[in-house]
């Protein structure tokens, strides 16, 4: 077997501390940026355009939640709101005139203030009310944004995001949105695994599971709870605007509505939270799976192997996606990354059944 | 013992839960030093008494003092980073992390945790976490937790958990040390164990400790003073072997649990 722990010794603290400790999993992070790397090259723009891209943002996207969900472990039902105030601002900075590297830069800034502003007021309160005061961030953001004609221009509006180049390289051709999506795609993921394996990550944990045992060493569970927020809102206003600008193009407000952050928190859930593989593949079973599905039943449709009414047809998916949902709930409440992790240690360790860790 | 070996003060602290009064104005000095045994029946006020000097239930009546410094009402984090470490009764390990990241947990003060040098890893954040990983590889030595490093913490024995628990406090450099009955539920050999390393820690590292102890085999054995609870009250306070034979203490164990022997 090539996927073996044996023959691998660590001899300093630095090599033991590197993100990919196993040669294995190294050539698997190699072989998959060199496949996102190439997509372009041998997948229509169809697919590029409308699954393998939006998938990348939202994928950031579900990160960007995770931070606070599965580090930090505060609920947040208004991130679409946060996602929000990163695109409108990203769009009305860059129509100013400001360069689009600052514009993204102002997004992050603006979200992360006002998430961190309704952290703060969240974190007065516990548990269910927790999860009301993050409600209550998505329904003023939304009203704000749909009431207040100079942020959205007018109820009905479309804002079109105008053209930008990123430090020199445009951002218009849908290779070029592609490739800036997943350029922050991989920063994020790469961020996430240097927060889990640095004090920071670690605090955020610890408060996240036994508050009183991290007070005790230290950590101030407010401060660190809002810092998590902080984050959290911060890459997910860029994300946002990642969103607007390599995805959408025109902005809605109910592209950022409260389905939306349901669906966000379906991700990190399925996804498994905290993990950033689980970010990946929670956002590509929220996103892809129901238009798979719908497809798949269309076809057996068309071929005359079930009859079914097109009522019933437009909702089988949904009925099949929130199964899927409770099922992980119930089953495997560590999510998509925990099977992959089974599989993976089923192979470090073979031929024996058990790994030591 | 003059004023200034005092370390921590204890004066006159009462603490109610609703119509219960925990501790009535109990008040006790411990030495710079010391190894202070903290006894008595089951509900008799210890861990109330301990929850009071870490700030977790900050008393409504009296003062406590640490090197001089009031830090009554003060909160949690703020005594830890003053340099008080506890572990507790009931083990409160971190579930989701290894016994590795827990005792690293332990060091959160003496780092530098923020997202700014987690996003630039090896300039700001690298150097750090290998220096604190080599000070927690020198506690993993002194606790003998080799075998277990990389392990779930919660597929460990329980006997083991106390000892991560343990480590995590030191890993904290605190100046005292406060042990909730670090040998509960322990075999014989365990218990052993458990005071070899809470002696070596106390040598090693300078430590005063307060501890709360069942086992009076134990308390004989290493602690020098000890201040006996009953109902909330002090019933005895001085040289351990003297206080645990006072005949108020006596007719406080037979009265109440056979447990507490
Ligand atoms: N959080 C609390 N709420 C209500 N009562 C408490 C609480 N903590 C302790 N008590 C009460 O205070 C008394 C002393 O408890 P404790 O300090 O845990 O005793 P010990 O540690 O000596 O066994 C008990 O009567 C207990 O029921
Ligand atoms: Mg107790």
């Amino acid at each position: 077997m090539f996927y073996r722990l044996s023959g691998i010794h660590h001899t300093g603290y630095a090599s033991a501390h590197r993100l990919w400790s196993v040669p294995a999993d190294r050539w698997q992070v190699v072989a998959v940026l060199a496949l996102a790397l190439l997509a372009p090259l041998f997948v229509s723009d169809l697919y590029l355009g409308s699954y393998v891209l939006p998938w990348l943002v939202w994928s950031a996207a579900a990160l960007s939640l995770s931070l606070l969900m599965g580090l930090a472990g505060q609920l947040h039902f208004g991130y679409a709101a946060v996602m929000a105030i990163g695109a409108y601002t990203s769009i009305h900075l860059a129509q100013a005139g400001v360069p689009f590297a600052l514009a993204i830069l102002g997004a992050g800034l603006t979200s992360a203030v006002i998430g961190t502003l309704f952290g703060a007021a969240a974190l007065r309160v516990k548990g269910l009310y927790l999860v009301m005061a993050t409600l209550a961030m998505q329904y003023l953001v939304d009203w704000v944004i749909v009431n207040v004609p100079a942020i959205s221009g007018g109820a009905q509006a479309t804002l079109r995001t105008p053209d930008v180049t990123f430090l020199g390289l445009p951002v218009e051709t849908l290779s070029q949105r592609y490739y800036f999506a997943l350029a922050w795609a991989v920063l994020l993921a790469l961020f996430f695994m240097n927060v889990k394996r640095t004090s920071f990550g670690r605090a955020l944990i610890a408060i996240r599971d036994k508050d009183f045992a991290a007070a005790v060493i230290g950590v101030d569970p407010f401060r660190f709870k809002l810092m998590a927020f902080l984050t959290s809102s911060f890459v997910g206003g860029v994300t946002g605007a990642v969103l607007a600008f390599c995805y959408y193009r025109a902005v809605t407000p109910e592209q950022f509505s409260f389905n939306v952050s349901i669906q966000l928190v379906a991700m990190v859930l399925v996804g498994g939270l905290g993990s950033v593989i689980g970010g990946f593949l929670g956002a590509g079973f929220v996103l892809l799976l129901p238009i798979i599905l719908t497809n798949a039943i269309a076809d057996l449709g068309a071929s005359g192997w079930i009859d079914l009414s097109q009522n019933l047809m437009a909702h089988l998916p949904l009925i099949f996606y929130g199964a899927m949902i409770i099922g992980f709930l119930l089953f495997e409440p560590l999510g998509l990354a925990k099977i992959y992790d089974n599989v993976r240690k089923y192979f470090l360790v073979w031929p024996f059944r058990h790994s030591g860790s | 013992m003059t004023d200034s070996d005092t370390v921590l003060r204890c004066e006159a602290v009462t603490r109610r839960f609703g119509g219960i009064r925990a501790l009535k104005g109990v008040s006790v000095d411990i030495a710079k030093g010391e190894i202070f045994g903290l006894v008595g029946p089951n509900g008799s006020g210890k861990t109330t008494l301990v929850n009071c000097v870490t700030g977790f239930y900050p008393p409504q009546e009296g003062r406590i003092l640490f090197e001089g410094a009031d830090i009554t009402g003060r909160k949690p984090h703020r005594i830890a980073a003053g340099g008080i470490a506890r572990t507790f009764q009931n083990v409160a390990l971190f579930k989701g992390m290894s016994v590795l990241e827990n005792i690293l947990m332990g060091r959160h003060n003496l780092m530098h945790p923020n997202p700014i040098s987690s996003l630039f890893y090896p300039f700001l954040a690298r150097g750090e976490e290998i220096a604190h990983r080599r000070k927690v590889e020198e506690i993993i030595d002194l606790l003998q937790l080799e075998s277990v490093r990389d392990e779930a913490v919660d597929v460990i024995p329980l006997g083991l958990q106390k000892r991560v628990e343990l480590a995590r406090a030191l890993a904290a450099e605190p100046r005292m040390l406060v042990l909730d009955e670090p040998m509960a539920g322990m075999n014989q050999e365990e218990k052993e164990y458990m005071v070899r390393f809470i002696l070596d820690a106390h040598e090693a590292l300078g430590l005063t400790v307060l501890m709360i102890e069942h086992h009076m085999d134990v308390v004989t054995a290493i602690c020098g003073r000890v201040l006996v609870l009953n109902d909330g009250t002090s019933l005895a306070l001085g040289p351990a072997r003297e206080a645990i034979a006072d005949p108020d203490v006596i007719a406080a164990y037979i009265g109440t649990s056979s447990d507490a022997a």
